[in-house]
């Protein structure tokens, strides 16, 4: 799962007959593991009712499918939560046991979780 | 999988019934040489890592059957999960 923003919704009057009732939301990833997609946003289906300025949870691949119930769909990303609260700990990388110390501070993390 | 240390805990009241009960950790990954890549997963948690401590997180299948074991768990709403706690890496 990946941390995003929503951004703006997506209309579509000609689509997949499955994904006829899906609302489509457009995420901005807050940081994301591995961006199969230079573009730095994704379309994700909304269950949850999340609303432009929200932060979601956004789930990708089969999961994203599982939540509509249907393993068929023609979906890879779904909004599955709206996120209440992010509490972290910006020295986490550096406490005792964390591994190697960090040269550059968490790699910009820090700007997009606050 | 991949390698990253837990920095912290994401809630969310407003979700999807299959969240229902998973811990959802923010792991922030590591490269090969273990510097911070500043990419974040949201992974869920079943071993009680703290922050702080470095996991393995695994994704796709692989992250279901941390939560239960397959062939029959494509219900399951998670694409990452801590698949080990990191005592140490050579």
């Amino acid at each position: 799962m990946i941390l995003g923003r929503v951004i703006g919704h997506v209309w579509a009057a000609r689509r997949d007959a499955r994904l006829q009732r899906a609302k489509l939301l457009v995420v901005r990833p807050h940081a994301i593991y591995e961006p199969a997609f230079a573009t730095r946003h994704l379309v994700a289906t909304d269950d949850v009712d999340a609303g432009v300025g929200d932060d979601v949870i956004v789930c990708l691949g089969a999961p994203a499918r599982a939540s509509l119930g249907d393993n068929n769909m023609p979906v890879d990303a779904a909004v599955l939560g709206v996120v209440d609260r992010i509490e972290w700990r910006p020295d986490a990388m550096q406490a005792p046991g964390a591994g190697p110390g960090i040269k550059r501070p968490l790699g910009g993390i820090e700007a997009v979780l606050k | 999988m991949i390698r990253g240390t837990v920095i912290g805990q994401v809630w969310a009241t407003r979700k999807a019934r299959g969240l229902d009960g998973q811990t959802l950790l923010l792991v922030a990954a590591r490269d090969a040489e273990g510097q911070p890549t500043g990419r974040l997963v949201v992974a869920s948690d079943t071993l009680d890592a703290r922050v702080g401590e470095d996991v393995t997180v695994a994704f796709g299948s692989g992250a279901r059957n941390v939560l239960r074991p397959g062939p029959d768990n494509r219900d399951l709403l998670c694409d990452a999960a801590i698949a080990a706690i990191v005592e140490g890496a050579g």
